[in-house]
């Protein structure tokens, strides 16, 4: 007998109500980026939400027109959600198991830009390539 | 070696910023702190030197050294290895005998009172510690000497953290706790049968970030991961609270995934992360998978009473009660017995008072 | 000692030791009383309407005329905490299961919140009494020491056991420790302090009662 097979339903569709309150969370942070620059993140994986209530926000939240792909040991996925500035974050291992999972509020997340020490040794390594193709 | 930059010798080994944040993102979220926490991780952790790592198996399974090194590199568990100079660890390391002896002692003297101790196994006091040696010289011998020069000690798995299984009843090797034999260094627990691999990385995260042991509660059990019970993070606990219940591992209940509290779950009194942390890279954890929890990161959870009672029934058989009850059947017969002979003896020596006996006295 | 070893301390040896003093305890003294005897009425009964050992144990269980507006507290009170103390101990699920394991026989609970109710009302009912109790002289002039210490030790399972259920004060392991070993001290002051009329109270109006009718006196 393969495990799908074994029928065992745990009963966690139920919606607890705390996704409401993630929406009421990612609203202040919004009006916050707004108004101060600063926005926030929000954790999904701290939060005692059950599986229907994490795909209830999914579907509140909507998508937007971005969706970016990483690789950084193991692959993230960062998709704009239906309101600009509102990210969706997933981060996988290295097995593909979905391991952290946030909210970002920012006009761009982060993790994308680039960091300055990495750009100036990036920028080493294209000097010395034009040096040694001139 | 341990004077690299963690970030540094992570770039060396092909890890890139972005897989560094991403990894102090996650371990944040593990650790439950707030996702700023995160980005403190990664930006202290980028500047911190890799710490020295002294790893010392005492009476023990191994099992909680399968627990951390099989949640496979380059894990978010494993890459923790990549952040320390792990020095001395026997099981681990290539070296043996006389080689590894003088690898713990270079390890000790090049990091005088700056490296970390972490101990798995228990530590025997009986014959004077024969029951569990090393080159010769017992656990007790060896933890005395090592922990002298430790910044801080980790008493990983329940055993170097209580005593653990080698402490069960009717304990003969005499087995102890660490926080046992030493008194004078900052110690923490992290209890399990084995503990969750996820936090030891946040227990050495929190060294590297911070310079200091995370918070701990009255057990030395960083709170962040035992802060909560394993029941009230519980994805079974709706059904706790309406009663409903399996009976058997086989019933519909079982089938219908309800709480496991009458098959001897021991959630309600155990205070670990496997709830919301989980087991196996994310996959299950033990009530998810079916099976009540064990409580192994209590002291002292195996002898407990049964794995499989109910919280709310006796641990053990009542051996006194049948005694007692033929006691107090004895005892009240005797007195009834006593009582009868006084009432007889009252019969016996009751005397007719006359009226004259009473004019008798009035003179 | 922790608070899991304290809880197996109280689940295993403490509630062994307690189950062994309350039945040694309920045991001989039930002997001794029912074995006390008296003498035999040699008058002939005079059949009274009403007077019997049956009656009695009905009729004490009613207010007398008058008495209930004398002192209304004594009896809603009484009446309330004593029921609710019989819901409790015998109709939440996990008592009844405590008794399934220890006797082999079972019966359905009441839902937990009914439980959670009932408990609720029943310290309530316990603290009026009590209050009542100090307020007027003449309660308070007639209690003695074993009087308070009894309310206290019928208050204290209660009252833990609710707060262990739900989750306030201290952690539940705690909580959960604490009621299993109010409890059991309960049990081992129960059959040698006036709360032992758990055992004796209808056995002993039968007999006013039945003394009484024998005069022909209803009581
Ligand atoms: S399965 Fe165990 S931990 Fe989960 S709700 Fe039931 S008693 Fe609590
Ligand atoms: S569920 Fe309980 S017994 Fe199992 S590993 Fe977690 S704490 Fe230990």
């Amino acid at each position: 007998m393969a495990l799908p097979d074994i029928p065992v339903v745990a009963e966690t569709g139920a919606l607890t109500g705390n996704a409401r309150a993630v929406l009421g969370e990612v609203e202040t942070l919004l009006d916050g980026l707004l108004r101060t620059g600063e926005g926030g993140i929000v954790d999904i994986r701290g939060l005692p939400l059950s599986p229907g209530d994490r795909i209830w926000l999914l579907e509140q939240l909507g998508k937007g027109e971005v969706e970016i792909h990483l690789d950084i040991g193991g692959r993230s996925r960062i998709l704009e959600t239906a309101y600009p500035a509102v990210w969706w974050i997933e981060h996988c291992d290295e097995g593909g198991h979905l391991i952290s999972e946030f909210i970002q509020v920012a006009y761009v997340p982060e993790l994308i830009s680039a960091h300055p020490d990495d750009v100036e040794s990036g920028l080493e390594h294209l000097r010395n390539r034009n040096a040694d193709l001139s | 070696m341990s004077d690299n930059r963690i970030l540094e010798t992570l770039a060396g080994q092909g890890i890139s910023r972005r897989a560094f944040l991403k990894y102090c993102a996650t371990l944040a979220s593990l650790m439950a702190l707030p996702p700023s926490a995160g980005k403190a991780f990664a930006e202290a952790l980028a500047k911190a030197p890799r710490p020295s790592v002294i790893w010392l198996p005492f009476q023990e399974c191994t099992g909680c050294t399968e627990s951390i090194t099989r949640s496979h590199s380059p894990s978010i568990e494993g890459m923790i290895f990549d952040m320390i100079s792990l020095d001395y660890q026997e099981t681990l390391m290539a070296a043996a005998g006389h080689q590894a002896e003088a690898a713990l002692h270079e390890a000790m003297e090049r990091n005088m009172g700056k490296y970390i101790l972490i101990v798995d196994g228990s530590v025997p006091l009986g014959l004077d510690g024969a029951y569990s040696c090393i080159a010769g010289r017992s656990n007790l011998e060896m933890l005395k000497e090592v922990a002298q020069g430790a910044a801080a000690i980790v008493a990983m798995g329940s055993c170097a953290a209580y005593g653990g299984l080698p402490k069960a009843n009717p304990n003969p090797t005499g087995a102890v706790a660490v926080s046992d034999v030493i008194k004078d260094k900052p110690i923490v627990n992290i209890p399990g049968c084995p503990p969750i691999p996820a936090v030891i990385t946040g227990v050495l995260a929190h060294y590297l970030t911070f310079g200091s042991l995370p918070e701990l509660d009255h057990l030395g059990r960083p709170k962040s991961f035992y802060g909560e019970t394993i029941h009230d993070r519980c994805y079974r606990r709706p059904f706790y609270d309406q009663g409903k219940f399996a009976k058997t591992f086989d019933d519909e209940g079982a089938r219908k995934g309800w709480c496991l509290f009458e098959l001897g779950c021991k959630g309600p009194v155990t205070y670990n992360a496997c709830a919301s942390v989980k087991w196996n890279g994310g996959t299950s954890w033990p009530v998810e998978s079916g099976h009540g929890c064990l409580g192994c990161s209590e002291p002292d959870f195996w002898d407990a009473g049964s794995f499989y009672k109910a919280l709310s029934m006796p641990a053990n058989p009542l051996k006194l009660a049948a005694g007692a009850a033929v006691a107090g059947a004895v005892a009240g017969i005797a007195i009834s017995v006593s009582n009868k002979a006084r009432k007889g003896a009252a019969k016996t020596g009751h005397e007719t008072t006359t009226l004259a006996d009473l004019e008798k006295h009035h003179e | 000692m922790n608070e899991l070893q304290f809880l197996t301390w109280v689940r295993g040896t403490g509630l062994d030791i307690a189950v062994a003093i309350f039945l040694l305890g309920v045991i001989w003294r039930l002997v001794e009383i029912y074995s006390l005897g008296r003498k035999k009425d040699l008058a002939a009964p005079r059949h009274t309407p009403g007077a019997s050992g049956w009656h009695t144990i009905v009729r004490r269980s009613v207010p007398p005329p008058g008495m209930f507006k004398q002192s209304p507290v004594t009896y809603v009170g009484g009446y309330v905490f004593h029921i609710g103390l019989a819901l409790i101990v015998f109709f939440f699920a996990p008592h009844i299961k405590l008794i399934e394991g220890l006797l082999g026989i079972s019966w359905p609970g009441l839902p937990s919140q009914i439980i959670d109710l009932v408990t609720v009302v029943t310290l309530a009912a316990m603290v009026v009494v009590l209050v009542d109790r100090i307020k007027k002289p003449v309660k308070r002039f007639l209690s003695t020491f074993e009087d308070w210490f009894t309310w206290a030790v019928t208050f204290l399972p209660v009252l833990t056991g609710w707060l262990a259920v739900q989750h306030l004060l201290l952690p539940y392991t705690t909580m959960l420790a604490l009621h299993i070993l109010s409890v059991e001290v309960l049990l081992v002051v129960l059959p040698f302090t006036k709360l032992f009329h758990a055992f004796t109270v209808f056995g002993s109006r039968w007999y006013n009662g039945a003394v009484n009718g024998h005069k022909g006196v209803p009581v």
